[in-house]
């Protein structure tokens, strides 16, 4: 029994707003009462459920060759000097995976969604994921350029187009699938890309990325997946792409689904010169629609490095800044590009993408409707969320920081005009109640009765930046982890599997496509659950 | 530049109508990459499969891979930068010096034609051997090979790809580097993951002869590692873990025999590609596998005072 008395809950799932109440824990989860063990001394202070990272990239095929391409970054970050209970690591713009565990819950963080991983190497990214201490995990696979997939959609034969997705779900280990720039991944595979929503994708005779967005949003659904489509629109990156997105969203057909770093897809203006924000129409949408939810994929000045599925931006973003480029193209599935990035206050477009990103969280009304991210690492890394909250939290703050950038740049953003502050509620709601709703992961991101016991309290503190920074208590499954800043405890997480429904015809046909184009043998391809450490496989009768 | 455009192997195996060797035999040291991944498969983009491919062999002698190959071209030994730092100008139409070309032993008119190969086909893919990245120039070479390969993107599609072997190294690569950052050559004799090539690689600390002890696990360094490294070993307490007897284990205080992986102990391995492949083991062994050895080592261990001062700091912010 652990009691937590005395502190201000924020529980916006349960919709508690700053009331003062006991919090009872036993067995890792909330109960209603009890009498015994130990108790927190919370009075004066601020008490959140866990945060809940719904979009991040810390372990897998991608992330590993970022850190393989960064070790001038390793050597000049924080390192952790390994103890009797801790291992050893460094953090930085790739952290290891023992540092990344103790980064984010240090910062109050207890449950992270990986959101990219091809099938073909999902075993190596269980294998990381596992290795990634205190934190609660899921994944998500990539699917809208599996060429088996597109093959039956481009036939016309969207059943078994769903039966083979839900058999890579299952084969992958994943919660749910991410879609990157749909079929614009499977061009890239010779030297192409899609940008036109209603265009043919090189290599097909029919589909296209419309039908690809359409077709994955119904299967979400018809497979009853706990969590929608989770979507990278095409043409990420790009100045005047807030049309591609916004006919994205249409294309749904009012299907749900989860708009991923909705930042990198809210630009106007023709070309790199007239680029500016164009958030305010995208927040329109957002804000009369409820089938959907996004993170915003903010962006912070300084040193990151940029990792995604979509090779072909990377190649662009490569010839536009000379720096180093790593590609992987997956067979059959996916791609990956890495280039190192460094956002530059002085840069208009960099200064255009760091205001688009607080506009996003600040113009859609809804905090369930958007969520805290950097798109860790693409916008900046998970360890600065602090930041981006103290702008969040704070108008005169964000004032102070608009007078850093070129006056130019005035003309092409909407934050100089907008004076919202984010309340503790709201924060409580986009760092954790929210995307642990949009994740559909069962027992996260609440305090209520029957949850995870994952609590992260503050010390209250006129310096946002540092009360965020430096959690007094971070409890994880009821135990805890972090105190007064010192790892005390580093407990293994569990990971998040569903396995939605498969016909059982579904193997008999993919055999003889997969053993054409793979070079793995079709036996050794699915990753088998029991090899995954404390998986919680969560089995998904089909749609009604 | 620095980094990688690569894929997996079957991305060659569909789509690549355009391959070049460099500075390996894989005829004889990855007997089967022609027939499972690079020459003779067909696809529904390669339906002829071997006469759909080019391939092209660098080299700088005639190995038995020669008489695979379309094209052979014989590189003077420790050109192999400088006929890079050529193909990658010619690929953007610069002059290059007509005595430079002829110092590399190959004719510039063989070099325009293959350049005009590179930028026409649909899917190239240049595999790497030791013959490259080994010899002189070392890895500035396989950095050469690497931007050529990026740079060619701006007109076709390219990439390309180390030829790994020796086991699982890949996969001891792909673990270093997610614990700690790195792929090898690292210490951790400040509590925390340091990494330089030449400085702490397994060779270059045997050399100086700085460790007062050596674990070897599925390695032979006996038999590959230069004298004053292979003495040192023969100096200080080694162990060996290795279901053989060995050059390393004849001259090791210790061996234990271990299970072989893949036969008959489980576990995963990473191709040269970097993906995973389980290991499903056909026979029981009698002997343990390595895994089980290193944890009752390690509880061992465990069980001894700690090495590092109590008061020792969490984090650091000033790596030394
Ligand atoms: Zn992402």
């Amino acid at each position: 029994m652990l009691r937590i008395t005395g502190g201000k809950i924020y529980d916006p799932a349960s919709g508690i707003n700053g009331e003062i109440r006991t919090l009872y824990i036993e067995d890792g989860r909330f109960v209603a009462s009890g009498e015994g063990g130990r108790t927190i001394d919370a009075a004066g202070m601020i008490v959140f459920p866990g945060g809940v990272d719904v979009h991040t990239h810390v372990a897998g095929g991608a992330i590993n060759f970022a850190r393989a391409m960064t070790p001038e970054d390793h050597r000049r970050t924080q390192a952790f000097i390994r103890s009797q209970t801790r291992r050893s690591g460094l953090g930085g713009m790739a952290p290891t995976t023992f540092a990344t565990g103790y980064l984010y819950a240090g910062m109050g963080f207890t449950t992270v969604n990986e959101a990219a991983v091809p099938v073909l190497s999902a075993r190596h990214t269980h294998e990381e994921l596992s290795d990634i201490p205190i934190v609660d995990k899921s994944s998500l696979v990539l699917m809208a350029n599996n060429e088996l997939l597109l093959d039956q959609l481009d036939a016309g034969e969207y059943e078994r187009a769903r039966s083979i997705l839900a058999w890579y779900i299952r084969a992958a280990g994943s919660w749910g699938i991410k879609a990157v720039n749909p079929g614009g991944v499977a061009a890239w595979k010779w030297g192409g890309n899609a940008g036109q929503l209603t265009e043919t994708v090189d290599g097909f005779r029919h589909v296209t990325p419309g039908t690809i967005v359409a077709s994955l949003a119904r299967m979400c659904h018809d497979l009853n997946l706990p969590h929608p489509l989770h979507l990278h629109c095409n043409n990420l990156g790009a100045p005047g792409n807030v049309s591609t997105t916004l006919e994205t969203l249409r294309h749904l057909e009012g299907h749900r689904a989860h708009i991923a770093h909705s930042q990198y897809h809210a630009y106007g203006g023709d070309d790199w010169d007239t680029m500016r924000s164009a958030t305010s129409d995208l927040a329109d949408w957002f804000n009369t629609h409820d089938n959907l939810t996004t993170d915003a994929g903010a962006v912070l000045f300084g040193d990151t490095v940029t990792i995604t599925a979509d090779g072909p931006w990377q190649h662009l973003l490569y010839r536009l800044t000379g720096r180093k480029w790593g590609n992987l193209d997956v067979e059959n599935e996916t791609g990956c590009g890495i280039v190192p990035y460094t956002y530059r206050p002085g840069h208009l477009v960099n200064a255009v993408q760091w205001a688009a990103g607080l506009e996003l969280l600040l113009l859609i009304e809804d905090p369930w409707k958007v969520f805290l991210s950097t798109d860790h690492p693409n916008g900046g890394c998970f360890w600065r969320y602090p930041e981006i909250l103290e702008l969040l939290m704070c108008a005169d703050y964000r004032q102070e920081c608009l007078r850093q950038l070129p006056d130019r740049i005035r003309s092409r953003i909407l934050l100089p005009e907008i004076d919202r502050e984010y309340s503790l509620y709201d924060v409580a709601t986009a760092m954790s109640a929210g995307p642990a709703q949009a994740l559909g992961l069962p027992r996260k991101g609440s305090l209520a009765v029957g949850c995870d016991a994952d609590v992260v309290i503050y010390e209250e503190d006129d310096n946002i930046r540092r009360m965020f920074s430096h959690p007094r208590y971070v409890i994880k499954s009821g135990e805890i982890v972090i105190e007064d800043g010192d790892i005390r405890e580093t407990p293994d997480g569990r990971e998040f599997l569903v396995q939605p429904h498969c016909d059982p015809d579904t193997e008999t046909f993919i055999r003889p496509l997969f053993e054409d184009c793979y070079t793995m043998s079709f036996d050794n391809y699915p990753v088998e659950p029991h090899r995954i450490p404390r998986a919680e496989i969560h089995h998904r009768p089909a749609s009604p | 530049m620095g980094g990688k455009v690569t894929c997996t192997l079957g991305e060659v195996k569909n789509r690549a109508d355009f391959i070049v060797y460099w500075g390996g035999n894989p005829a004889e040291c990855h007997p089967r990459h022609f027939t499972k991944y690079t020459l003779m498969q067909k696809s529904r983009w390669l339906p002829r499969g071997r006469k759909d491919r080019t391939m092209v062999l660098v080299d700088i002698r005639e190995t038995k891979s020669a008489k695979a190959a379309d094209i052979f071209l014989q590189v003077r030994p420790g050109c192999d930068f400088e006929l890079l730092s050529i193909l990658r100008a010619m690929v953007r139409d610069e002059p290059v010096d007509p005595d430079a070309v002829a110092e590399t032993g190959i004719a510039y008119d063989v070099l325009e034609d293959l350049v005009r190969r590179m930028k026409s086909c649909r899917f190239g893919c240049m595999f790497f051997g030791m013959g490259l990245s080994m010899t002189r120039g070392k890895h500035m070479n396989s950095a050469a090979l690497l931007t050529l390969a990026a740079e060619l993107n701006a007109f076709t599609k390219f990439v390309a790809m180390p030829m790994r072997g020796h086991g699982n190294v890949t996969g001891a690569d792909v673990i270093m580097r997610w614990q700690t950052g790195y792929p090898f050559g690292i210490t951790f004799n400040r509590g925390y993951p340091r990494y330089n090539p030449g400085e702490f690689s397994t060779v270059d600390v045997l050399v100086r002869g700085d460790c007062d002890a050596a674990f070897i696990i599925g390695a032979d360094p006996g038999a590959t590692m230069p004298q004053p490294a292979i003495d040192h070993l023969a100096r200080i307490p080694t162990i060996v873990l290795d279901p053989h007897v060995t050059h390393t284990s004849r001259l090791a205080r210790v061996h234990i025999t271990t299970a072989p992986a893949g036969i008959a102990a489980p576990g995963t391995a990473y191709r040269m590609d970097e993906i995973p492949l389980p290991l499903k083991p056909a026979l029981k062994s009698p002997y343990p596998t390595d895994e089980e050895i290193v944890r009752r080592i390690r509880e061992a261990v465990a069980t001894r005072p700690f090495w590092m001062p109590e008061d020792s700091p969490q984090m650091t912010t000033e790596q030394l």
